[in-house]
């Protein structure tokens, strides 16, 4: 299937583009398209585009969204949802300090990438290993 | 020149606590609300982007919102606006200084207000240096 985003990713795309590969859509295909411009149906799914069914509702990021319209629970992908919140939503209390350091990180990360399938790449192995230490420290 | 991420939107009157939702978000964000009418902030990716968040959120809510990019072009300068902004981090580190001051100072409590303020001084105030130089020599310090 194919998926269709805003150009420039960020901490929230990075996280639901590795989010669908590894939970959603293995085949996966992605589309960027520049920002500010209306995705068109036969592009594919839209998602973190503002107005999407996949983008921000009350003040949860994309990546919460995407777990709470596929009915993925995992503990741990709840609380990557946490920390992207954190990262990419205003709030008033901060329980994740991780949060600010990977915004930061995959903010850097679409800096020295040539183009966004690079930074997604990049950005998957950053989940991959975000993923591995939560299941380690989590209560078994 | 500077440009600016401007923000106007009208909520319905109830319930309330929308209203309240969102005035308490921008001002977390750092905005400035210029005579009661229009919000400010420096158009920078983080602040782009969360504008493009909350307008859509206002949207959601019921309500109807509008964000521009601007440049100012008469009436008071950039300079004018920048001075608001460091104004309103200014007024929070200088308070900072005077706790740190104390003896025992809650170098916690305040580390969190310094991170929080940090965040919305966008334009590197001189009082932040500061704060942060003070906190990070007091906290080698043995009581």
């Amino acid at each position: 299937m194919k998926w269709v985003t805003w150009k420039n990713i960020g901490v929230d795309r990075m996280a639901c583009i590795w989010l669908i590969r590894r939970w959603i859509d293995p085949k996966a295909e992605f589309i960027f398209i520049p920002i500010g411009e209306k995705s068109s149906p036969e592009d594919g799914e839209p998602f973190d585009i503002p107005g999407e069914r996949y983008s921000h509702h009350g003040g949860h990021c994309t990546f919460y969204a995407l777990l709470k319209e596929n009915q993925i629970n995992d503990p741990i992908l709840t609380r990557i949802a946490q920390i992207v919140d954190e990262a990419d939503e205003i709030q008033e209390v901060t329980l994740e300090p991780a949060a600010l350091g990977l915004d930061l990180i995959c903010r850097g990360l679409s800096q020295i990438s040539r183009d966004d399938f690079e930074a997604l790449e990049r950005g998957s192995l950053i989940y991959d290993a975000l993923y591995a230490q939560l299941k380690l420290d989590s209560p078994q | 020149m500077s440009t600016w991420l401007l923000l106007h939107y009208k909520l319905p009157n109830k319930p309330s606590a929308l209203r309240v939702y969102t005035w308490r978000k921008l001002k977390r964000l750092g905005a400035i609300l210029l005579h009661e009418a229009v919000w400010v902030l420096p158009d920078l990716p983080r602040t782009a982007e969360q504008i493009q968040w909350l307008t859509a959120e206002i949207q959601e809510m019921g309500g109807e919102a509008y964000s521009w990019r601007a440049n100012t072009i008469f009436g008071e300068s950039d300079e004018a606006i920048t001075q608001q902004f460091n104004q309103q981090v200014d007024m929070v580190y200088s308070d900072l200084l005077k706790k740190l001051e104390k003896p025992r100072a809650d170098l916690q409590e305040i580390s969190r207000q310094y991170q929080q303020t940090a965040a919305q001084d966008f334009f590197h105030s001189k009082l932040g240096y500061l704060v942060r130089e003070k906190l990070t020599s007091k906290r080698g310090e043995k009581a």
